[in-house]
């Protein structure tokens, strides 16, 4: 299959590499301590004009926090975190200009 | 349309490098061959590119900014490394206008000519799947790419500007042309191979089958344009077969246009799934 995609590719205009979520810690479903950050490490350097993160509390609220986008990672510093279960939000463009977005959960125990 | 503008631009500014490119071989090579009169197509193809390169920017801002607005525009301008090349773009293709305005700096045209079709380069998908602290080797494999592309593709149009007017060194532009095509096409599928290398090493998932279908198309349109163009070289060039091979670089220059435009479309796509 790969010698195929190979050959057919051949003479194409090559289109890969959106910046794709690679890794976070907290990891996704993961049950953690209160971290004292949020890191999202993406697969290709972003652009941080388009790019960002926010985190949901479990009501549904945005949380405040700072965050900062540099390299292929997006740091999010949240306050102080409650037990229950949160969301991450996320969207990114790489430097191919292509926009991605999704989210994952973890939860935080007491 | 996002897909449109980015097609547009690379058909546009490919055509317009390989015909300042390829008349400007012509020239120094063989200057018993009057100079083609080009002068309307060319600005004709620098206010096309002008435009389709300015919608491109404007439409890539609004996907990334999931809004069309001014400020998304500016920022995509500013703040984005695709951005900044755009604007070296515009500033190539305004620098190429005042030169054919003024009717000088053959070479220069080429050069900027060459600058506005290869920058996309930078930001491309061949520079960014390259493994880490590589993306330059993958931007310059992707450069080539695109300048052995357009020098095909705006070669075969000057050719036909030639046929229609008769000229009658014709079958020594079409020697000088194949030379130069057949290390342009050589060229054009090793970087191509190059390309497909890096993106396919270290990727994970399955392709996606619209992405696939759209591959397959578009090799089969370079697969027609590699025929045609041996036949043309290996069989009619010999005879002296002049119709025939004009008509088939026409086809060939339609099916180039094509893969260009299927090109654009591959660039947006999601290839794995």
């Amino acid at each position: 299959m790969k010698r195929l995609a190979l050959l057919m590719l051949l003479a194409a205009t090559p289109a890969f590499a959106h910046a794709k979520l690679t890794a976070s810690d907290p990891a996704a479903d993961a049950k953690v301590k209160t971290p004292k950050m949020i890191r999202l490490t993406f697969s290709e350097e972003l652009e941080p004009a388009f790019s960002g993160a926010s985190l949901i509390d479990p009501v549904g609220k945005t949380v405040p926090l700072a965050s900062s986008v540099a390299g292929s990672g997006i740091t999010l510093l949240p306050l102080a975190l409650k037990p229950g279960r949160y969301k991450v939000a996320w969207h990114s463009v790489g430097q191919d200009t292509h926009p991605m977005k999704g989210s994952f959960s973890f939860e935080i125990i007491p | 349309m996002l897909v449109l503008a980015r097609g547009l631009y690379f058909a546009i500014s490919m055509l317009l490098f390989g015909l300042c490119a390829f008349t400007w071989l012509l020239r120094a090579r063989l200057p018993m061959i009057l100079p083609v009169r080009d002068q309307s197509l060319r600005w004709a193809l620098l206010l096309l590119a002008l435009a389709a390169g300015c919608a491109w920017l404007g439409l890539a801002a609004a996907d990334m900014a999931d809004a069309m607005d001014r400020q998304a525009v500016v920022s995509a301008a500013k703040d984005t490394r695709f951005g900044q090349f755009f604007l070296v773009r515009m500033a190539a293709l305004a620098g190429l206008g005042l030169l054919l305005a003024i009717r000088r700096g053959r070479a220069a045209i080429v050069l900027l000519s060459a600058l506005a079709l290869v920058l996309p380069a930078a930001t491309s998908h061949a520079a960014a799947a390259s493994p880490a602290g590589f993306a330059a080797v993958g931007a310059i494999t992707d450069g080539v790419h695109l300048l052995t592309a357009g020098f095909w593709i705006g070669g075969l149009a000057v050719l036909l500007l030639l046929w229609r007017r008769g000229e009658p060194n014709m079958p020594l532009a079409l020697s000088l042309f194949s030379d130069w095509a057949m290390v342009a096409v050589l060229l054009l599928v090793m970087t191509g191979l190059i390309n497909a290398a890096s993106i396919l090493l270290g990727q994970e998932g399955r392709m996606s089958a619209l992405y696939l279908s759209v591959l397959g198309a578009k090799l089969a349109l370079v697969t027609g344009m590699i025929g045609l163009a041996l036949v043309n070289r290996f069989r009619l060039m010999p005879k002296g077969g002049d119709t025939l091979i004009a008509r088939n670089a026409a086809i060939e220059l339609s099916l180039g246009l094509a893969a260009v435009l299927l090109a654009g479309l591959l660039g947006q796509l999601q290839p794995l799934s």
